[in-house]
């Protein structure tokens, strides 16, 4: 079985309001599993030409009978926007925020 | 010669004419009179008239003018040829046709005005008598708030106004309410009406059709030969979701579904089992590719339809 891991880019669209570039990202993967989430960024980092900081990926189904993940990517212009844009849950996965845990009571 | 027995066959009804003629002169001269007295006494302002029809009231006077002074001309045995008046007549005779489709599309406009002006009010069907009246609504509301103000002594919203003298009652324009006069009948037919559009596009009578028609063979680039209605919901939902950037949460239902119709078209069930075009042949209704029943119109009792701690199911 081939390793190799491809990814595909549909629906590319530059949002300006959101001053991202989103798009959905297809994952080919034949005769493997999943790939992680960790790994996607790499690649459209590769793509696009961006740095990591910048680009976020989220949203992975992968269809019936395995080898095809769709998802969604995400590349902000810079990461101020991102830290003002884009969701607490989706920044602690990267690093960039940290939940606090206060005490309920 | 023939030219006297012409004058006498023409002198008997030249001297008719003649007296119509005059007759209608001097009607047309004491109209004229009678109207000339109002306009110098001023009962028909213009000021905040139609310009249009100013323009052509002037226009026609010209026009008068100028064909009463070549009527003039004529009858005293001058020629026409080369006259000014004439090439004045023919101007003014093209503007007034390049005014009427104007004309035209004022018309509603002007016989609503000339209704309005005449009755004194809208008339019955007038969609503007169906806009909102808020000043009826004013005078109630801000009545209620100066009475809320004189008791509670606070400063209430600002920018309310006044009322204003007499409190007048709302009333909703009257429109007529149509009656749900549905009967049993008629919903059976529109069942059976659809039932057989669907039979006529199911896969049989189209492939009759094919095998029958003259019209050339047409091969389309199709994405499923075999469209489902849930196969249609997946792409919706997948197209939604790509430009939404969101993932939907699947309900239980809609679980249930999914698989239903992925068991149904796994299986080589689909292969012996056609539309139902019964609607056509008259025949039993059977069950369909999606395996919905035909509905029956059950009475449902009114009474203990909730019961105690029953949760709806989504």
């Amino acid at each position: 079985m081939n390793n190799t891991m491809t990814i595909w880019t549909r629906k590319f669209m530059t949002n300006r309001l959101l001053q991202w570039k989103q798009m959905a990202t297809d994952v080919l993967h034949p005769g493997k599993a999943t790939v992680p989430k960790t790994e996607v960024p790499g690649k459209l980092v590769k793509m696009y030409k961006t740095t990591p900081h910048v680009t976020f990926v989220f949203g992975f189904r992968t269809h019936f009978g395995g080898g095809k993940t769709t998802g969604f990517g995400v590349i902000y212009d810079s990461l101020d926007y991102a830290k003002k844009n884009e969701p607490k849950h989706r920044l602690s996965r990267y690093g960039l925020y940290q939940k606090k845990n206060t005490s309920r009571k | 010669m023939a030219a006297p027995e012409v004058l006498e066959s023409d002198l008997s009804s030249a001297m008719a004419l003649l007296k119509n003629l005059q007759e209608q002169v001097m009607a047309v001269t004491a109209h004229i009179q009678a109207l000339t007295k109002k306009v110098q006494a001023r009962a028909y302002p213009t000021e905040k008239g139609l310009s249009l029809l100013e323009v052509k009231d002037q226009l026609l006077l010209m026009y008068l003018m100028d064909l009463s002074h070549l009527i003039l001309n004529k009858a005293s045995g001058g020629s026409l040829q080369r006259h000014a008046a004439v090439l004045r007549l023919v101007e003014m005779r093209t503007v007034l046709e390049k005014l009427r489709p104007l004309d035209q599309k004022l018309k509603y406009q002007i016989d609503k005005l000339i209704k309005t002006a005449v009755t004194g009010s809208l008339s019955e069907n007038d969609p503007l008598r169906f806009k909102p009246h808020p000043s009826s609504m004013m005078s109630k509301l801000s009545s209620e708030d100066e009475e809320d103000e004189a008791e509670k002594g606070q400063s209430g919203a600002s920018g309310k106004k006044s009322a204003n003298g007499a409190v007048k009652k709302y009333v909703p324009p009257r429109l007529v309410p149509v009656h749900y006069d549905e009967t049993e009948a008629e919903r059976e037919k529109k069942r059976l009406e659809r039932a057989k559009k669907r039979a006529l596009s199911s896969s049989v009578i189209r492939e009759l059709k094919e095998q029958y028609s003259d019209a050339p063979e047409e091969i389309r680039d199709a994405r499923h030969p075999h469209v489902t209605r849930q196969s249609q919901e997946d792409q919706h939902r997948i197209n939604y979701e790509e430009s939404m950037m969101v993932r939907l949460s699947v309900s239980k239902r809609e679980k249930g579904r999914r698989k239903r119709a992925s068991v149904m078209s796994s299986q080589l069930h689909s292969l012996t089992h056609f539309s139902d075009i019964s609607a056509l042949t008259g025949g039993t209704p059977h069950l369909d590719e999606d395996q919905n029943p035909v509905k029956k119109r059950k009475k449902v009792p009114k009474k203990g339809r909730k019961k105690k701690g029953f949760r709806r199911r989504r």
